[in-house]
């Protein structure tokens, strides 16, 4: 057994737990896109599941693939990525900047009360049917004849809670960078200027170049993208937050008293716009820079060579802030109360501001690989390098239907939620966090990846199958199959058909790559992150024995 | 900036304005009245939806070929979706209904036929149902 730290074990629990829950959503995945292919395929099993469910009376099989769609985004996303993500900047932050996080009893408070959240939300979908969508659009939420009340409450602590963990954990991320670790470390104000880029533009007179001198006060530019990501995350925290506090506002006086509030209080654009707003700080805002922060991390370390381009990258991390606080209106392009002007400038032209910020932090990465030619392919460059090509992908998609034209024949189909939306995710993200993972492993446990082919066969598997699921998905939404809805005819069946054999080719490279981290890990070190480590050694040592 | 990035963001930039100039441009047929000519619309059809339901006018729609329509759509309970696709499935335009507006599109059929209608946003499990087949009659 290997000995591993205090904080290298958490960081490894929340990415144990992280890809549990990726098992959870690419499960409930592959379910909904059964029943996209048939669907009443899942009746036996879902009869058999009522056994379970705190709900009486008939279900149908649309109750089930609505409640399932309304889960399994907060599964996948703040459980899976979130949970990877904190796990991974509670290791990284203090690592690079030489100092302790700074509440240490915060760690395991996040842990556990992200692990509640996203499992109460879950819940609600699972044994009660909640069935609002993670959009939640007003009044839809509160409209108990359309969703079970006990549910539309439960999902709304669950999302408190993620919400409130969510701000815990940003607060003791910026705690640890900006508390003073020595007398002659710079100070709170000093750390914020330089965060922000303050000192660069004054020495340099606003000149961008990248020969000149690091800033004595500068952070590196691994930080300096988490700082501003977690700035989207923070306000992004908020609004979900009192997006789960209003179905409990709605809710509790409902259930307690019979006291029903008017929907109609709440204006459902103004909301739409607060809602969106908030939301989309994670699509357009924190993500984008949490992933360009990793990539000017990883890359560097990985094709050991000086990130090209450093000075120019800072300040397009600081547009991609900007941008990601006006983009919203791209989701409202549909919505014809919203002003056009708004649609235009927000929702198009501010949107397509992404396509140089992310433009140039691809143009960089790729130039660091370039110039350090010859590159040793390792299995977390060859994740990283999945992972632009998904951010490529399903970044043209995104900006294709974030016009205020094409989104006329765009808007809610499967083309956003398969070419971009997936493409993304599965892509994009998650194959940055697969990255991340075979990165750290050898830094957490002085391991080694234990198997080369396995780690070609997860690669593989995993990016054929996103795009043969997200092309086939594109494709349908193409020729009108909208997302979002359960078609009783077969029209769309082969596409269907296609998106799930790649559902199930990314399934089955995930099952690949569990089999070779654990043994990596070896079962006593997996063992020793959810038992106490003195009984284990002696469970052990009994066995050699 | 080195010479390589300048280069790179230029190209950027011209990958912008083509894009966005071409369509807002009326290469995209629809563009030349919603966002150009703007015309007054020959006539005016008016959608009430509630209950999962879709209120057409009790005539039905017929319109002509080519004629701008303004589809005047309300909802009394959720946010629906107002979407009108062709006989093969393909999807010729759409606008959300928010409750509490009125939502409306103009529109200018270029071929007769007849078009189904179906809502295009989530609004509760009885969602999919929410379908009229050949709910649009295009007269030439």
């Amino acid at each position: 057994m290997t000995r591993i730290g205090w904080l290298e074990k958490w960081t490894l629990r929340f990415a144990v737990v992280g890809l549990l829950f990726l098992a959870l959503a690419i499960l409930e995945g592959a379910l909904m896109r059964v029943q996209l292919v048939d669907q009443g395929a899942l009746r036996g099993m879902e009869s058999l599941l009522m056994n379970v469910r705190l709900v009486s009376g008939e279900v149908s099989s649309s109750d089930v693939f609505y409640s399932m769609l309304t889960a399994h985004p907060i599964v996948g996303i703040y459980g899976f990525a979130y949970m990877c993500v904190m796990g991974a900047f509670y290791f990284l932050v203090p690592f690079l900047l030489k100092k302790e996080i700074r509440h240490k009893r915060l760690v395991p408070v996040n842990f556990w009360l992200h692990i509640a959240g996203v499992l109460i939300a879950w819940g609600a979908g699972f044994f009660v049917l909640f069935n609002g969508l993670y959009t939640l659009y007003w009044p839809l939420p509160v409209s108990y004849d359309r969703v079970p009340l006990i549910g539309s409450i439960i999902f709304g602590l669950g999302l408190v809670l993620i919400e409130v963990n969510v701000l815990l954990f940003v607060f003791n991320l910026f705690s640890t960078v900006l508390t003073r670790s020595e007398p002659n470390a710079p100070g709170f104000w000093r750390t914020l200027f330089s965060a922000i880029g303050i000192p660069r533009l004054l020495r340099r007179g606003g000149k961008v170049s990248d020969d000149a001198r690091p800033h004595p006060d500068e952070l590196p530019v691994f930080i300096v993208a988490v700082g501003r990501g977690s700035i989207d995350t923070a306000i992004n925290a908020i609004v979900m937050l009192s997006a789960g506090a209003l179905l409990l506002v709605y809710g509790l006086p409902t259930l307690l008293a019979g006291v029903r509030m008017d929907p109609a209080a709440i204006d459902s654009l103004l909301y739409k716009n607060w809602f969106w707003w908030g939301l989309d700080m994670i699509a357009d805002g924190n993500v984008l820079m949490y992933t360009a922060g990793t990539w000017y991390l990883l890359i560097p370390l990985l094709v050991n060579r000086k990130l090209y381009g450093e000075s120019v990258v800072r300040w397009v991390i600081l547009a991609d802030l900007l941008v990601s606080l006006f983009v919203w209106s791209h989701h409202l392009l549909a919505d014809r109360p919203q002003p056009f002007g708004l649609q235009l400038l927000s929702g198009q032209f501010v949107t397509w501001g992404e396509f140089l910020t992310m433009g140039l932090t691809i143009f960089t990465v790729m130039m660091t690989i370039w110039l350090a030619r010859p590159v040793k392919f390792s299995p977390a460059l060859k994740f990283v390098m999945g992972s632009i090509f998904g951010f490529i992908v399903g970044g043209m998609a995104g900006l294709t239907q974030a016009n205020v034209g094409l989104n006329l024949v765009l808007h809610n189909t499967q083309w956003i939620i398969g070419i971009h939306a997936h493409m993304m995710l599965l892509g994009g993200l998650a194959m940055l966090l697969f990255a991340v993972i075979y990165a750290l492993i050898p830094l957490l446990t002085k391991l080694e990846i234990r198997s080369q082919r396995l780690v070609n066969y997860h690669f593989w598997g995993w990016i054929v199958g996103a795009v043969m699921m997200a092309y086939a998905m594109g494709m349908a939404g193409s020729q009108g199959m909208l997302r979002r809805t359960l078609y009783a005819t077969t029209q769309f069946q082969p596409y269907m058909i296609v998106a799930f054999v790649g559902a199930l080719l990314m399934s089955v490279a995930f099952v690949l790559f569990l089999v070779n981290l654990i043994g990596t890990l070896g079962w006593s070190n997996v063992l020793s992150l959810v038992l106490p480590e003195r009984w284990l050694a002696r469970r052990l040592g009994h066995a050699a024995a | 900036m080195a010479s390589e990035e300048r280069r790179w963001f230029g190209f950027l930039i011209v990958v912008v304005v083509l894009f966005n100039a071409i369509t807002l441009s009326p290469l995209v047929p629809w563009q030349s009245w919603s966002l150009w000519s703007q015309p007054t619309p020959d006539r005016r059809v008016t959608i009430e939806m509630a209950n999962y339901e879709f209120g057409l006018p009790p005539q039905g729609i017929e319109v002509k070929a080519n004629e701008y329509v303004e589809f005047v759509a309300t909802s009394r309970d959720v946010t629906y979706g107002f979407g009108v696709f062709r006989p093969d499935g393909t999807l010729v335009f759409q606008m959300q209904v928010l409750p509490g507006r009125e939502n409306k599109i103009v529109w200018k059929f270029d071929a007769p036929s007849m078009y189904d209608v179906r809502s295009t946003e989530y609004s509760g499990p009885r969602h999919p149902e929410m379908f009229i087949e050949d709910a649009i009659r295009v007269t030439p």
